[in-house]
């Protein structure tokens, strides 16, 4: 089972919905912002040493599972302390929003890419002076793999992985039902759409700019969260390769396309995971080939929609 | 971006004649400065490297207006046809291993740039960056290029030869090391002196208003019978023979070339923010800015321990308080100045202008939470 290629498959859909939680925020801040954070991967490494600090805390109040019940309420534990270090990154990234970026909307894209640069040196150094130079595990994996789930079936699998796709497919739910069925959700594909004619009707640009930063920070948190829970542990340098995956992801997709950004997180994690055991050397080129490919050949991406959140 | 252009063509001759003069006796007398002060002549040299591939990238960001965020990757093409031509080779003239560098970094930047030459803004950018973790990974992963460990540009423990004349030098009774990173500068100032003056001279003949033109509306150009794509082209792979000089004498500065250093792509980003720094719209602006991030990078490590917030706050500030770049922003600055100089009560009202726009800002944010919070005002 554990060198067969459903089981890289496998692997290849879990660390595709990680890639997704990162991907998503990136790519609705970019649609409707119309900025390339580049700090978004510290975001992301933000919330892992957050989700290190908070899980630590909750789990440590309650005992280590023993049977399948304490098990699930270990879970749940973890799952309510990823939520609330996600939630952390909602003030986090509503200032970075309102202090730094929005002076600089109307300036040119490099400018934006220099700033954004600079928010991630800062926020580097603002995770080393709090949580230091070292690598932290918060040490869940295995409370969380006690819970019985694919073992049900007669398949051995962790439980932790099954845990992250479903909580990745809750999130692009909660996604597409908050852009495509609440109000404030419509508010913001408006103001991507047009930000004039928004402005227009009485809508403020301001807040909904800060609303959506935030959200992105949020499910960047998460997704750190998500790995900081995992066999994985959080360290400093951890934001720059997913940061440059996503953007690979979100080209594949199309640039502010939320399905977009579904579909090529699930390409990208399932061809590196598959091709990474037979040809390990191009584990790392993989994506990048992927993502040329796409652009020359669809330059929109796959659901590629200018602007417009769907 | 136009603004500045014209400050800096606006300095009267005899003006411009004097900062050239004293920018050159500074790049040569930076060896004898390092000895008598406590910079690190080493940095300086790598910040020049840089700074030179950021002259490059500047001629596409300046004129064409692409940003390109995949710009090591010539960089690093350049180091490794170097260091390939002495690992495997066995080539000891350094003059021979520069060329092979510069012509390692043109056949890839005429591959790449032919692929991307019709793309624009952000697929530009990330295109340009797609390509370059290609070329990572590639290296990363192949035993040619020796993987994460990098290849060495020696032959056998012998430093490249340069021309003889650090030969020349220890004979006069200097040290080999000393000799030949000497050497080695002056070619550096040499090759970046000449750089300048090719680019000065392009961006100034009517290939360069031609790109001047691509930048400014495409469709316009294309009308005008500008072939668009293949100026986008020739450009690309101009900015990217820089890049190819540049990493190829880096090469022979190291002595040893290894993939993250010279090819990850947030090193590309760095080039990028170089030239920004130190001023896109000027011609020698993307080597002060080179030389400057290169030593926050690197040096301030060993003073300050958060230096990647220090070097952080320093781009910040570039972004709201000049624009334009170190170089870009001196004239505005210096008017600045020299007004407040004749007037010091204008510094009160510069005072009162930040503590109002703070005190505004503050109430705005406050505002912005409790209608977040509480959905009403």
């Amino acid at each position: 089972m554990f060198e067969s290629l459903p089981y890289h498959a496998l692997n290849g859909v879990y660390y595709g919905f990680i890639l997704f939680m990162i991907a998503a925020g990136l790519t609705i801040v970019f649609g409707v912002l119309g900025v390339l954070n580049l700090a978004h991967g510290e975001l992301y490494a933000f919330g892992a040493f957050v989700a290190f600090s908070i899980v630590g805390y909750l789990t440590g109040l309650v005992a280590e599972p023993t049977g399948p019940v304490t098990a699930l309420i270990f879970g749940a534990v973890v799952l309510v302390g990823s939520l609330a270090a996600a939630a952390v990154l909602l003030p986090v990234g509503a200032t970075l929003e309102a202090a730094f970026v929005r002076p600089i909307y109307d300036r040119d894209d490099v400018y934006q890419l220099l700033l954004t640069y600079a928010l991630l040196l800062i926020l580097t150094d603002v995770m080393k002076f709090v949580w230091g130079a070292k690598p932290l595990d918060v040490g869940v994996y295995d409370g969380l793999n006690a819970i019985p789930t694919t073992e049900l079936f007669g398949i051995d699998y962790p439980t932790y992985n099954v845990v992250v796709v479903a909580v990745g497919l809750v999130v692009f739910g909660w996604l597409v039902w908050f852009f495509d069925r609440t109000k404030t959700g419509r508010i913001v594909r408006a103001t991507a759409i047009d930000r004039e004619m928004a402005t227009a009707i009485g809508v403020s640009t301001d807040r909904i700019f800060t609303l959506v930063f935030a959200m992105g920070a949020f499910f960047a948190g998460f997704g750190g969260a998500m790995v900081s829970i995992g066999p994985g542990s959080a360290y400093l340098e951890m934001g720059l390769s997913p940061l440059v995956l996503s953007f690979v992801v979100i080209v594949i997709g199309g640039l502010g396309s939320l399905r977009g950004a579904l579909v090529g997180a699930l390409l990208v994690g399932v061809t590196t995971q598959v091709v990474t055991p037979y040809y390990s050397e191009l584990e790392l080129a993989v994506p990048f080939v992927l993502m040329v490919v796409v652009l020359l050949v669809r330059p929109e991406g796959l659901y590629g929609t200018w602007g417009e959140i769907e | 971006m136009s603004r500045a252009r014209l400050s800096a063509e606006n300095l009267p001759t005899s003006v411009r004649v004097v900062l050239v003069v004293l920018g050159l006796g500074v790049l040569l007398a930076v060896p004898d400065l390092a000895r008598v002060t406590p910079l690190s002549f080493a940095t300086i040299h790598k910040g020049l490297l840089f700074g030179l591939a950021a002259v490059g990238l500047n001629l596409l960001l300046r004129h064409t207006e692409l940003v390109s965020f995949g710009h090591v990757a010539f960089f690093g093409t350049g180091a490794y046809g170097a260091a390939v031509l002495a690992t495997y080779y066995e080539v000891s003239s350094g003059l021979v291993l520069l060329a092979g560098a510069v012509l390692a970094a043109t056949a890839v930047a005429l591959v790449v740039g032919y692929l991307v030459a019709g793309h624009l803004d952000i697929y530009f950018a990330l295109l340009t960056l797609a390509f370059n973790q290609v070329l990572f990974a590639f290296v990363v992963q192949s035993s040619f290029f020796n993987s994460t460990d990098g290849l060495s540009v020696r032959v056998g423990v012998d430093r490249p030869s340069l021309l003889g004349l650090d030969q020349l030098l220890v004979s006069a009774g200097l040290d080999p090391v000393q000799a030949y990173n000497y050497v080695l500068y002056y070619l550096t100032v040499a090759i970046l002196v000449v750089v300048v003056l090719v680019t000065w001279k392009l961006v100034n003949s009517p290939f360069g208003r031609a790109l001047d033109a691509i930048g400014q509306d495409r469709t316009r150009a294309r009308f005008i019978g500008i072939p668009v794509e293949r100026y986008v082209w020739i450009a690309f792979t101009i900015s990217g023979i820089y890049g190819g000089i540049a990493g190829g004498l880096f090469a022979l500065l190291q002595l040893h070339v290894r993939p993250e250093p010279v090819l990850f792509a947030f090193v590309s980003g760095e080039i990028l923010f170089m030239a920004i720094l130190g001023g896109v719209g000027t011609l020698v602006g993307p080597i002060v800015g080179g030389v400057i991030l290169v030593y926050l990078l690197d040096l301030a490590r060993f003073y300050v321990t958060y230096y990647h917030a220090l070097t952080g706050i320093v781009l910040l500030a570039v972004v709201y308080f000049l624009p334009e770049g170190i170089l870009g922003s001196l004239p505005a600055l210096g008017a600045a100045i020299e007004r407040r100089r004749r007037d010091p009560g204008l510094v009160r009202n510069d005072v009162e202008t930040v503590v109002t726009s703070v005190r505004r800002s503050v109430r705005r944010a406050v505002t912005t939470v409790r209608i977040l919070v509480f959905g009403v005002n």
